[in-house]
């Protein structure tokens, strides 16, 4: 029996090359989505049948419906964050023969459209990282707090590791299997975003952002980080670059 | 001498006796041995002559010896702070090293078993 997320998805032209799919991986790090993940994923398999679901030591039911609908489940026996979950199912695709990696948040803000436009744009060899660039897709739902500090984080990270990207938040990236390999996230919790900046910008690996379209519904709102947490995510990301 | 001065040097005699025999031990580190003693000579000084905390930091260009106290311990608690937080960091950083280990180790146990039930330690155990 289809979910509605699936029935929803039969909809989308399967422009992607099959072969191209079978060899990307879908690193998906899940922390307490028991009511959303089970959609995230049915909305995934249709094209992709190497999903890596990462429980992140949830709380509730998440794990039981991990291994009940994740191609492959895998999980933290305690919360260690999303940056570890992400390395986490990296490393396993990357052993068993991933040729892409692509990362998809677990809260249902991603678009499998915009996905498959971005695993295909690095199987065609456009680029070594695909990245979602939400500022060049539909902005208006985009909340006003959320804007500002997500225009900040870029000008922030322009100066900080002289990469130039336009969405430097965005949890929307594919890559290449080399590329994948040349970065290991050591930040365990959010700030991670950063730290993949900074590893994308030292990896030398070709860059190029695709536009991609963030739902902002009320679910994802609430999952979502609060403003102040944007301090401690620079408080950490400072310490890292400082510390190692 | 006050009763406050003997406790004072009693406790700071004691911690310096544990430094001296911990290094001797190796339980505590060399420079952390010498550290704690200093300080703690240091702090039986100022307690046998309180005056002299005051002279020490005239030679400063501070005028009270308790002002001087009190910039040394911040700075002495803000090191300790720090030095806390990169031994919590790294220990952090372990733990998250295990913890995905164990993840892909129990992951890649259940692909083994789910492609040959047979070769499943429960089948395994059940056979023998």
């Amino acid at each position: 029996m289809p979910t509605p997320a699936q029935e929803r998805n039969r909809d989308v032209k399967p422009e992607l090359d099959p072969a191209v799919a079978d060899e990307t991986w879908i690193v998906i790090p899940v922390f307490n989505e028991a009511t959303a993940i089970r959609d995230v994923i049915g909305s995934i398999t249709p094209w992709f049948k190497n999903v890596v679901a990462v429980d992140d030591g949830s709380s509730d039911r998440t794990w039981e419906v991990l291994r009940d609908c994740a191609p492959h489940p895998l999980r933290h026996f305690v919360n260690r964050g999303q940056g570890a979950a992400l390395q986490t199912g990296t490393d396993f695709a990357l052993a068993h023969g991933a040729r892409r990696i692509a990362h998809f948040d677990a809260d249902g803000q991603h678009r499998v459209e915009d996905l498959k436009t971005l695993v295909a744009g690095v199987a065609a060899g456009e680029c070594d990282i695909a990245l979602g660039d939400r500022f060049a897709g539909d902005v208006s739902e985009i909340p006003k707090t959320r804007w500002l500090l997500l225009r900040a984080a870029v000008i922030f990270h322009r100066m900080m590791s002289g990469v130039r990207l336009n969405d430097v938040h965005n949890g929307l990236r594919v890559f290449s299997r080399d590329a994948a390999a040349s970065i290991e996230i050591t930040a365990d919790r959010m700030a991670h975003a950063s730290e993949i900046i900074d590893l994308i910008g030292r990896s030398g690996g070709r860059v190029r952002e695709y536009p991609v379209t963030i739902r902002y519904s009320e679910y994802s709102r609430e999952k979502g980080q609060r403003w102040t947490g944007s301090f401690r995510i620079l408080f950490h990301y400072l310490v890292g670059r400082i510390a190692g | 001498m006050t009763a406050f001065q003997i406790i004072i040097i009693a406790i700071l005699g004691i911690v310096a006796i544990f430094a001296v025999v911990g290094a001797f031990r190796r339980s505590i580190g060399r420079p952390a041995a010498v550290t704690i003693l200093i300080v703690s000579i240091a702090g039986i000084l100022a307690a046998v002559d309180p005056d002299r905390t005051t002279r020490v930091a005239r030679t400063l260009g501070i005028n009270r010896g308790t002002d001087l106290i009190v910039y040394l311990v911040t700075l002495v608690v803000f090191q300790g702070f720090v030095v806390f937080y990169l031994r919590l960091r790294k220990v952090r950083r372990e733990l998250t090293l295990l913890v995905r280990h164990v993840a892909i180790l129990e992951a890649s146990s259940r692909t083994d078993r789910d492609r040959d039930p047979d070769d499943a330690p429960e089948a395994k155990a059940r056979d023998s």
